[in-house]
């Protein structure tokens, strides 16, 4: 592209074709003032600040929506610019108020630094002052339009960055506001609270709601949101050890400047008054402070003698899809080479195991195949089993981005309504637990008519005949009968896939949590092989990942069969590798997966555990009898930043620092390698779990050779493939796409995709008259995982206190039970008590529970049923039958 | 908003039907909200959440289009519309006094509707004629040199009801 040359200051700069005076401005380092400009949104020319002169006709341009023009001579500050742009600020200022000294905005508004900078003082200009405050009872933002300046940023990050479209401009001229429909309070309206416009505001309109006045930030640390596996980039503010704000990083390519209110508002759990401060043990039941010393002496202690007196594999450990790589690598290490055993397995185990397996046996690559700013350029999304509205926002952003501003199809397969319906070509409704047969029925319509990518099939895949063969019976009728789903809408909805020439499919929990998780992750990659849409810009299969490092702790092998970087434990080569290089003979039997370790431990073969920021009695099926299983142990040790329910049955429970309080990485859901960075000291004793494990292994004669954090790095870069020089973030994209063996140009890793032919086998309907309802769980926007950080992140508590039970009208009312009513909710395994909230996303004989809140453990009501795979339980849907409790 | 009391039952169907001839088509939302306007006086809350699906909007954009223009009206309007003139002729000529006077007569503030919806009341930066100050219109009949006589005797059936 021929370069376009400009004179910019007297000085010449060369930019490209479509480029903006600021933008060239920017590259070239000449600083132009902006109020309404964000490299995140289309420029809209709205505040006229960054105006600029042309010196050949002397006209004035908004720079931010000018594009360079060969032969430009344009001046940025000549006194004619900043005489303008003085009056323009003057003209805002006079309808702001001088609030500033307590404004909560502070040195951090944008419009007193620009005014600070032209030198206005107060404005002569006769005031005309907006009286508009809007009173809002949520506890996480606040809406002063009296300092409103109209820039809508707001508007724009609402609309074109989240596509929630909550808010819009209202009226017009001097009384227009950016307004909620009806005008009412954001509660009140269809914002989520994601916190993206308050970073945006660029005066004290949009601001926190403060508990307390803060004072100013002494330090910003860039890190990565600690809460679902999207993993986007946040600004941690810190003063005198506390973390006083969080806004999204501003440069990521997987948030692009948003966040949602878990990153936003969510990370208060790192100052609760319920923080560990201290070692505790356990002396006759009741739990005693302690030193260090002493608690490390105990545990290590223990082990040894569980170790040498019942052998290594009578322990067991538990790591967590939490914590950084470098400490799940640090803790299969303690595992395989301290303690001795293959029997280490992580919380991810619950979510994404099916997606590992799946998608390693038909793809050969082990995750999400594309990368989420693909997602914007493809033609057809098709989600399945997910609502990543509320369990992977960014997803869900990048996905209604697609759908609105570039007209991407997007096919919903879900049974429950979720926000994303509203964006759909086509909502298909297949009964809970059919998806198997449903994807074969969209396979074997793209077989029959013909709408198969033929020359990928030939070169690129193979097993594809018996394949075939196992669709056979999969005819439009028979698969209507099952999944309830007329035979034309499945037919439309396999033609619009198989047509699009580049077509994505998005899953999540609702395929991998089923009892039939692993077979349905297969069909999903058996549709995306027929139709040529793997190693495809644009298509591909995006498996969403719970948690912020479910797939780093994989990568680093804290998983029973697989050393770091999936070489088997078996692999006598691949073990002698890191025998060598630690010093020490590993086990070369698999291990124990999470739930066969609880199953052991109830037989008495597995004596001692170490848990490590898990809490397996909320979050595995069965919370009654896991609890009654581990408090069966003979040791067990617990590292937490809480007294979670798990670590109230422990021996030991080691307190461990937040993410905010440690250096490491996170891998999330695309396998990008992202930075966590420590912004404040850890909380009282609290130590972050790299160092607890580094400690313990020193008390069990085994000192782990690291002296630093950045020499476990560099041997996770020298032993596990895909992670070479992850270290480096320079080349961090470079990096997440080129190194981490990306299945890009239709480059296979292993040559050949196979085709994996599943079968769709009925769920035994046991007892259906007794437990007429089939109860669906999953994640709410508000809330997270277990709870057990964000029921202790005080806004998003107070705003969503407590668990519910979501029923459709028709089933309330045949139960006589009104909305706000308690009921308690029966499975052959366990109950549990919460309200009702009456809901048009259900069906008959549907229900819904929400899984965040420990005073309502829905996983109790979970028998222990493992996929037989994966050996992970299945979590998603159960059988239950509904009691009302009358008002006492 | 509010007053939604006078708001009556409104027929969706018709709003869908009208609603449906523009399917997914962003540029008629401008057309369409007229056509709904000129069927039902006006444009009901209710339709905008309709609208907005139709064509593939956020309802806080519909009704910031609506709110935008002086020519859209989200409540029901009065069968006939008094406009006070409160341009400088009329002004200097008791004008103030005669949108007080109006006021007490019709029983509601500046761009209120009467509960019987027959008149809205309005006022007007100038309306052109004015030789004839002060001026108001009722519907489409203009009133000039409007005295206190005048309003009494334009909205006496309205006095008792008051």
């Amino acid at each position: 592209m021929q370069p376009i040359t400009i004179t910019l200051d007297g000085r010449e700069v060369s930019g490209y074709l479509g480029m903006t005076i600021l933008e060239l401005a920017c590259e070239s380092g000449i600083e132009i003032p902006t109020l309404c400009h964000d490299n995140n949104l289309p420029s809209t020319g709205a505040c006229r600040v960054c105006l600029v002169e042309n010196e050949q006709n002397g006209a004035l341009l908004a720079s931010c929506v000018t594009p360079i023009a060969s032969g430009m001579i344009i001046n940025t500050h000549s006194p004619r610019v900043i005489e303008r742009r003085k009056t323009i600020v003057k003209l805002m200022l006079a309808s702001h108020p001088d609030s500033c000294l307590v404004c909560d905005k502070g040195n951090r508004c944008q419009l007193r630094q620009i005014a600070s900078d032209l030198g206005i003082g107060l404005v002569e200009l006769q005031r005309i002052p907006q009286m508009a405050s809007i009173q809002e009872v949520n506890p996480f933002l606040e809406r002063d339009l009296s300092k409103c300046i109209l820039c809508a940023k707001c508007i724009r990050a609402c609309q074109e960055l989240v596509v929630e479209g909550a808010i819009d401009y209202f009226r017009r001229g001097f009384t227009t506001i950016p307004a909620t429909l009806d005008n009412v309070p954001l509660e009140n309206s269809e914002c989520t609270f994601c916190g993206t416009c308050v970073a945006l505001c660029p005066t004290g309109a949009l601001a926190e709601k403060e508990k307390t006045y803060r004072g100013t930030t002494q330090t910003v640390v860039q890190t990565t949101c600690p809460f679902c596996g999207c993993g986007c980039s946040i600004r941690l503010e810190a003063k005198d050890g506390c973390v006083v704000r969080v806004t999204p990083g501003r440069e990521s390519s997987v948030n692009k400047g948003t966040l949602c209110v878990r990153g936003s508002y969510g990370c208060d759990f790192i100052h609760s008054p319920d923080r560990l401060l201290k070692p505790l043990i356990k002396v006759n039941g009741n739990f005693e402070e302690s030193s260090w010393e002493k608690a490390l002496q105990l545990v290590a202690t223990q082990f040894q003698r569980i170790r040498d007196e019942h052998g290594s594999d009578s322990l067991a450990v538990l790591g967590s899809s939490k914590c950084t790589n470098e400490e799940n690598y640090l803790l299969q290490r303690f595992a395989r080479a301290v303690l001795g055993t293959n029997n280490i397995d992580n919380g991810g185990r619950l979510y994404t195991s099916a997606s590992r397996v799946g998608l390693g046996s038909s793809l050969s690559f082990s995750g999400t195949t594309n990368y989420l700013s693909d997602l914007e350029q493809t033609e057809l999304i098709l989600v399945i089993g997910a609502d990543p509205d509320s369990s992977a926002p960014a997803v869900s952003y990048a996905i209604k981005r697609a759908v609105k501003q570039r007209g991407v199809k997007l096919l919903l397969i879900d049974p429950r309504q979720t926000k994303l319906t509203l964006f759909a070509r086509l909502w298909l409704r297949p009964k809970v637990g059919t998806d198997v047969a449903l994807i074969n029925g969209l396979a074997k319509v793209i077989i029959d008519e013909g709408l198969l990518d033929e020359e990928f099939v030939a070169r690129r895949t193979d097993n594809f005949g018996a394949f075939g063969e196992s669709l056979k019976k999969y005819t439009l009728k028979y698969v209507e009968e099952i999944t309830g789903v007329s035979g034309q809408e499945i037919r439309t909805v396999a033609q619009l896939y198989a047509r699009a020439s580049r077509a994505a499919i998005v899953y999540g929990t609702g395929i991998t949590q089923h009892i039939t998780g692993t077979d349905g992750v297969k069909g999903l990659a058996n549709l995306a092989l027929l139709t040529g849409n793997i190693g495809r810009k644009g298509g591909g299969v995006y498996a969403l990942q719970r948690e912020n490092n479910g797939q780093g702790a994989c990568d680093m092998g804290t998983l029973p069969k697989f050393l770091p970087g999936y070489r088997s434990v078996t692999d006598a080569e691949a073990r002698k590798k890191f025998e060598e290089r630690w010093g020490a003979s590993l086990p070369a039997e698999a291990g124990l997966t999470a739930l066969e370790i609880m199953e052991q431990t109830k037989k008495g073969k597995i004596k001692g555990m170490y848990i490590v920021g898990e809490n397996p009695v909320s979050s595995f099926p069965n919370s009654r009898l896991i609890a009654e299983i581990l408090a069966s142990l003979d040791f067990l040790v617990v590292q937490d930043m809480f007294l979670t329910e798990t670590a109230k049955v422990a021996n030991v429970v080691l307190p461990a620092a937040s993410f905010a309080e440690k250096d490491g990485t996170f891998t999330n859901f695309e396998g990008r390698v992202n930075k966590v960075r420590k912004a404040i000291e850890p909380i009282a004793e609290s130590l972050p779990d790299w160092e607890i494990i580094m400690r313990l292994a020193d008390r069990m004669n085994y000192p782990l050779p690291f002296s630093s954090l950045q020499d476990v790095m560099s041997e996770i870069e020298e032993l596990v493939p895909s992670y070479e020089a992850y270290t480096d973030s320079e080349r961090q994209d470079e990096l997440a796409y080129g190194v981490r063996g990306r299945t890009y140009g239709s480059q296979l890793l292993k040559g050949f995709a196979r085709f994996s032919p599943v079968e769709y086998t009925p769920q035994a309907e046991k007892r259906k008259s007794d437990y007429p309802f089939t109860l669906l769980t999953g994640t709410i926007l508000y809330h997270f995982g277990t709870g057990n950080r964000s029921s202790r992140a005080w806004r998003l508590r107070k705003f969503f206190p407590q668990s519910f039970l979501e029923i459709c009208e028709s089933d309330a009312r045949k139960l006589a039970i009104a909305d706000g009513e308690k009921v308690k909710i029966i499975s052959p395994v366990g109950e549990v008590t919460t309200i009702v909230k009456i809901s048009d996303t259900l069906r008959e004989g549907m229900l819904f529970m929400p899984i965040s809140f420990s005073e309502t453990p829905v996983n109790a009501l979970f028998d222990i049923v493992l996929e037989p795979e994966t050996k992970a339980p299945s979590l998603k849907a159960c059988s239950v039958k509904m009691e009302k409790i009358p008002p006492s | 908003m509010g007053k939604k009391e006078t708001v009556k039952e409104v027929d969706l169907t018709r709003i869908n039907a009208i609603v449906s001839e523009y399917s997914e088509q962003k540029w008629a939302l401008i057309p369409l909200l007229q056509k709904i306007q000129n069927e039902f006086g006006y444009i009901p809350p209710q339709s905008i959440p309709i609208i907005a699906r139709n064509l593939q909007l956020f309802p806080s954009q519909v009704q910031g289009v609506i709110s935008f223009y002086t020519q859209l009206y989200t409540q029901p309007r009065g069968r006939k519309v008094v406009r006070v003139c409160r341009g400088t002729a009329c002004h200097v000529r008791g004008g103030k006094t005669i949108l007080k006077l109006v006021k007490q007569h019709l029983g509601i503030e500046e761009g209120e509707t009467t509960p019987d919806l027959e008149y809205t009341l309005e006022t007007v930066a100038c309306i052109g004629v004015c030789a004839l100050a002060p001026n108001i219109v009722v519907g489409d009949h203009v009133h000039g040199h409007m005295n206190p006589k005048k309003v009494e005797q334009l909205f006496k059936n309205r006095r008792s009801r008051g």
